[in-house]
């Protein structure tokens, strides 16, 4: 899969990759079969098709008005970026302009179709260097995705019926965490306190 | 096996193989996994293996000052900023050893991580998959299976789900093949000409009918001869456990590698 995306980054059709032949996960697949190299036709490995997705859903740590996102580490997230058509991409916050190393590591504007500003968009899931993941939320998730009917309820309580991201965080982000990044914030934007 | 206190010690008659060991499972499988690491090689193990982590840092410190190890998930071991450039690594043949479970092996070393029983498409338990297994597999110039359990659910005669195949056809492009698979029973090792796993020896206490009875395929021992006759595996040293103990447990908390694995199972805390 990955190399299928990596493929999709390059605008190629497809991609060789070493590995999985004799495998059942190539079994009732039609984008993954098994090719002679060309220039050495003694020798055969699984081919695959490039994968562009149309949508590719990204979450970072901030982003400036003009949509150069800085994801908070080097990230194979980048990939996703370049195969999919349409890049949206949820950050911590939006800032005026990110600073000079932060701009050299960002996804560059032109590959981001659109930002949203989504504090604690990554939760239960971690930010890399804004929080970790929650694990007692994540615990719960584990334990009511084990059937059907548990899942469903939790899906109705954390995702159905919350109207809006806010009553989200006021729900299921813990507080701590809540006072804590306030303040980070606060502080990178230099307004006082 | 104990003694009541207060009790005179019986004189107890015991074969070689029946006496009490002075390490765990886990400690054991670290020491043997560690030996198959050479000095100058670059090694690797995947994501949840902290038996190989600690096994490759117990390498260092043994024999193997100057082996490259590579541990997904650990900050001080893993020198790329994404793992697409360890997948690349070992596709380009450049990993000498990579560790690898399943959750079921068969007597072809073909592996199992995606699932078990039912019917294909609606099996009755699903695994996470094989991740990057389906391609290391074959790249890694060798691959060591390890398995914390040795059981007839484990080991069976053929696996219900190929993840990865343990041999290829020659025209198949591949870089490299599984070597061993190593149980907290037995290690037994893949046949150049069959292509089957053999057994290669027992650890004690455990006898070649123990494994016998514990794999669900049939098995030889590795010069062709009866599996009675396979040896029995060199048991950890003094110099293996303590280092394993002591500056590998030390550096896996400190780093942060495992940690919370590494304080209970590695002699400091509880045994299992």
């Amino acid at each position: 899969m990955f190399a299928m995306i990596q493929a999709g980054s390059m605008g190629v059709p497809y991609v060789p990759v070493i590995g999985l032949v004799g495998s059942n996960v190539l079994d009732n697949r039609d984008d993954m079969i098994i090719q002679p190299d060309p220039f050495d036709p003694s020798h055969s490995s699984v081919v695959a098709r490039a994968y562009r997705p149309d949508v590719a859903l990204l979450h970072g740590l901030k982003a400036d008005r003009h949509g150069n996102v800085f994801l908070g580490r080097e990230s194979d997230d980048v990939l996703l970026a370049e195969a999919s058509r349409l890049v949206i991409v949820t950050v911590e916050s939006i800032v005026d302009r990110l600073d000079d190393a932060e701009m050299m590591r960002a996804l560059p504007s032109i590959l981001v179709d659109t930002i949203v500003e989504t504090t604690y968009g990554a939760h239960p899931a971690g930010c890399p260097g804004a929080y970790p993941a929650d694990a007692g939320h994540m615990a719960r998730y584990l334990e009511a995705a084990r059937d059907d009917a548990s899942f469903h309820d939790y899906l109705r309580e954390t995702v159905i019926e919350v109207p809006n991201h806010d009553a989200y965080v006021e729900s299921f982000v813990p507080a701590e965490w809540k006072n804590s990044l306030a303040t980070a914030h606060r502080s990178e934007s230099g307004r006082p306190a | 096996m104990e003694e009541f206190p207060g009790d005179r010690p019986s004189i107890r008659v015991r074969s070689p193989g029946l006496m009490a060991r002075s390490y765990s499972d886990t400690e054991l499988l670290a020491v043997l996994l560690s030996r198959e690491v050479r000095d100058g090689e670059t090694s690797a193990c995947g994501a949840l293996s902290m038996i190989p982590a600690a096994a490759l840092l117990l390498a260092r410190a043994h024999h193997a000052p100057s082996a490259e190890v590579i541990i997904l998930g650990s900050p001080a071991f893993f020198p790329f900023p994404t793992s697409r450039q360890f997948h690349y690594l070992a596709q380009r043949g450049d990993l000498d050893l990579f560790f690898v479970s399943g959750v079921q092996i068969d007597r072809r070393a073909n592996y199992n991580l995606h699932q078990i029983g039912g019917e294909r498409d609606r099996p009755q338990i699903r695994f996470p998959g094989g991740y990057g297994g389906g391609m290391i597999y074959y790249v890694a110039r060798r691959s060591i299976i390890f398995r914390t359990e040795h059981t007839r659910r484990t080991f069976v005669e053929q696996v219900d789900f190929i993840s990865a195949k343990g041999s290829t056809p020659p025209e198949t492009l591949r870089l490299g093949a599984p070597s061993k698979v190593i149980t907290p029973m037995a290690t037994l090792r893949i046949n150049r000409d069959t292509k089957l796993l053999d057994l290669e020896s027992v650890h004690a206490p455990h006898t070649p009918w123990d494994v016998a009875a514990n794999t669900g395929f049939e098995l030889v021992a590795a010069d062709g001869r009866p599996a009675e006759s396979a040896p029995a595996t060199p048991p950890p040293t003094e110099d293996e456990l303590k280092l394993l103990r002591g500056s590998v447990r030390e550096t896996m908390i400190t780093t942060g590698t495992y940690a919370d694995w590494a304080e209970a199972h590695l002699g400091g805390g509880r045994q299992d």
